[in-house]
């Protein structure tokens, strides 16, 4: 018995040695990133994107919410999250967008971080402490105020931020949009058939058996305009949605944002891109 | 003419059926260590969770509850009809967590009500399966494949949307060593797996699109593997996955291992993980995993667990700690009662890291 007693009280005590010990947090911020000499550290959240980022995406979510094996996709980092979030439909629920500016009682977000009835899978964050509610009130507020990305905004220059489809990527038919999101918000006046063109470009590479690299950059084919309409997304004025007359079929397709010459896109201080910026991507038959 | 088969001749026929090494079945990983067994030899999955087999619900009734209590009819097994069968777990907890600065939580809160069916449509060699989880909220499908076997059962092929192999599937979702590498129950995929079981030894490869649920944004692909030695009183494992989407590769490896020694069975894990999506060297993470699970009695079960997890291997002084005591009690069979503590720590400036959580949670199974 006293053996026994030896060898499992020796257990714990090997259980304890193998313990590692938790960080003392020198040289690291609030979040546990290191300390940027003349960075900005975040205080008391505040209602806008950055700080919510900051205080709440960054530090919290981004735990799981991060790289290529995110769950549902959604990346919650900070070159990602405001992108994946706004007027993007929830992959849980379709039916209702994460974050509908203006509207924080009907995205999904909030009932998620709310442990709201109705919503699919666990409160987020999943097996944490829930927000604190100032934390929540702050997040509503900024989505009350239209969920605007203030700080990606000053701080970025006008561009393509991303295309869904994105670059290369494959996608089952039929596909009804195309998306198109900006570093800032768009000129509407704009957004026209010259400004944002959708083209087929060839064949679908994953039905037809074509050799992969006629699927890359530079496909082959003769392009051929789809008839399609470009409309500024009324709660995103950063993100252009694409809707084909027909959804797109089985194909190879290329979106380009024209961004030189008399009336190229540009945002609402007049800055046009200043290149063409073009996405290719491949529709394959569902089945 | 119809038989009852009494309580006291199924354990013998559960003895009979584990000194055979047949018809198998195990429930989280320390069982499987304590029996020295596989994990798909108490589930359908060979991989382990979800519905039980045969075997493991039998298990589950006679030997891990600490009294079984006799009921009209026979012994539950799962079956609905010669080809259907069907299973679920319910979790239902009280809890309390609290972080510094933060105002504490009491609440009571069905964690998941989940629904298993699988139709052996071809028995033996090809079955359907669906784990889906049906409360709280709308229904959310888990697990949907088709499964074949190969005639001597020593290798299968399984389709559809599945939880990816790598390292022991743990019942606690939040451990450290499921979220740093993603792979955990809540993020299934939808691939193909290949599986090879022979002897000692157990072997799983898949291939799936890489997006943990989400829609599919390329032609990337997840590669995720484990190769597995299991002997009576210990096993070692190796577990590598490749997830190669456009935005970066994340790499994943592990080792694990089990160990019985008297009435503990013992868990460790330690993995490393590279995120190369992950701007600032941040996806560099190094979690382990330390358990013990001290078998008192019968339908008694202490568990202490010690986790680590360095969140960025490139930036000092950011460890992370977790310790957990739960007390598991079986008092009967499908239903359990489980209650504990976690004590988080890290560093002194994320409140978050450093949670309480008290929990009761009354878990039903069948």
């Amino acid at each position: 018995m006293r053996a026994k007693g030896h060898r499992g009280g020796s257990a714990l005590v090997l259980a304890v040695c193998l313990a590692g010990c938790a960080g003392n947090g020198k040289g690291l911020d609030q979040n546990g990133q290191p300390i940027v000499s003349g960075g900005a550290s975040s205080g008391a959240i505040t209602a806008d994107f950055q700080s919510i980022q900051d205080n709440v995406f960054t530090p919290i979510c981004s735990k799981c919410h991060i790289g290529a094996s995110a769950p549902e996709g959604l990346q919650l980092d900070a070159a990602h999250s405001y992108n994946l979030l706004v007027g993007v439909p929830s992959a849980e629920d379709p039916s209702l967008l994460r974050v509908k500016p203006s509207d924080p009682d009907n995205s999904y977000m909030v009932r998620k971080i709310e442990g709201a009835s109705g919503i699919l899978g666990g409160q987020m964050p999943l097996g944490e402490t829930p927000l604190p509610q100032a934390t929540i009130d702050a997040i509503r507020q900024w989505i009350t105020n239209g969920a605007p990305n203030v700080a990606t905004a000053s701080a970025s220059a006008f561009a393509v931020q991303s295309t869904a489809p994105a670059d290369k990527a494959i996608v089952r038919a039929p596909l009804t949009h195309v998306v198109v999101a900006f570093t800032q918000e768009v000129d509407a006046s704009l957004v026209n058939d010259s400004t944002v063109i959708l083209e087929r470009v060839g064949e679908s590479c994953a039905v037809d058996g074509v050799d992969a690299a006629a699927c890359g950059d530079e496909p082959a084919d003769n392009p051929t305009k789809v008839a399609a309409s470009g409309v500024l997304a009324p709660l995103n004025p950063s993100v252009v949605l694409i809707t084909p007359s027909v959804p797109l079929a089985a194909g190879t397709y290329r979106v380009t944002v024209r961004g030189v010459g008399g009336g190229a896109m540009a945002n609402l201080n007049a800055v046009p891109l200043g290149s063409n910026a073009s996405a290719v991507f491949t529709v394959e038959s569902d089945q | 003419m119809k038989y009852r088969l009494t309580n006291s001749v199924w354990r013998v026929l559960f003895v009979l059926i584990l000194a055979c090494g047949a018809y198998t079945a195990q429930s989280e990983p320390y069982l499987a260590v304590q029996l020295g067994l596989k994990c798909g030899q108490c589930h359908v999955n060979p991989t382990g969770g979800g519905l039980r087999t045969t075997f493991g619900d039998l298990f589950a009734q006679t030997v891990l509850p600490a009294n079984h209590l006799d009921g009209a009819a026979d012994n539950w097994t799962g079956a609905v009809n010669q080809y259907l069968r069907a299973g679920g777990d319910l979790r239902f907890d009280a809890a309390v967590t609290t972080a510094p600065n933060t105002r504490s939580l009491q609440q009571f809160d069905l964690e998941q009500t989940r629904v298993y069916l699988e139709a052996d449509v071809i028995p033996g060699r090809l079955l359907a399966y669906v784990d889906e989880q049906v409360a709280p909220g709308g229904a959310l499908n888990r697990e949907a494949y088709v499964l074949f076997w190969s005639a001597s059962h020593d290798w299968y092929l399984k389709a559809g949307q599945m939880y990816l192999p790598f390292g022991f599937r743990l019942q606690d979702q939040t451990a450290f060593v499921l979220t740093a590498t993603g792979i955990n129950m809540t993020t299934p995929d939808q691939g193909v797996e290949f599986g090879w079981e022979h002897g000692h030894w157990d072997a799983q490869f898949a291939v799936s699109n890489g997006t943990a649920g989400g829609a599919v944004t390329g032609d990337g692909k997840q590669y995720s593997s484990q190769l597995i030695y299991v002997e009576s009183v210990w096993r070692l494992g190796l577990a590598a996955n490749l997830n190669d989407q456009s935005g970066g590769k994340k790499t994943a490896y592990g080792v694990f291992a089990g160990l019985r020694t008297g009435p503990i069975s013992w868990l460790a894990q330690a993995e490393v993980t590279d995120d190369e999506s992950i701007a600032n060297g941040q996806g560099k993470e190094l979690a382990t995993l330390l358990e013990a699970n001290w078998l008192i009695a019968r339908g008694n079960n202490l568990k202490i667990t010690d986790e680590f997890l360095n969140p960025n291997r490139a930036v000092p002084n950011g460890e992370q700690t977790r310790w957990s005591l739960v007390y598991e009690l079986t008092p009967i069979q499908f239903l359990q009662i489980r209650t504990g503590l976690r004590y988080y720590d890290g560093i002194p400036q994320d409140n978050s890291e450093h949670q309480r959580q008290y929990f009761v949670e009354f878990h039903g199974f069948f």
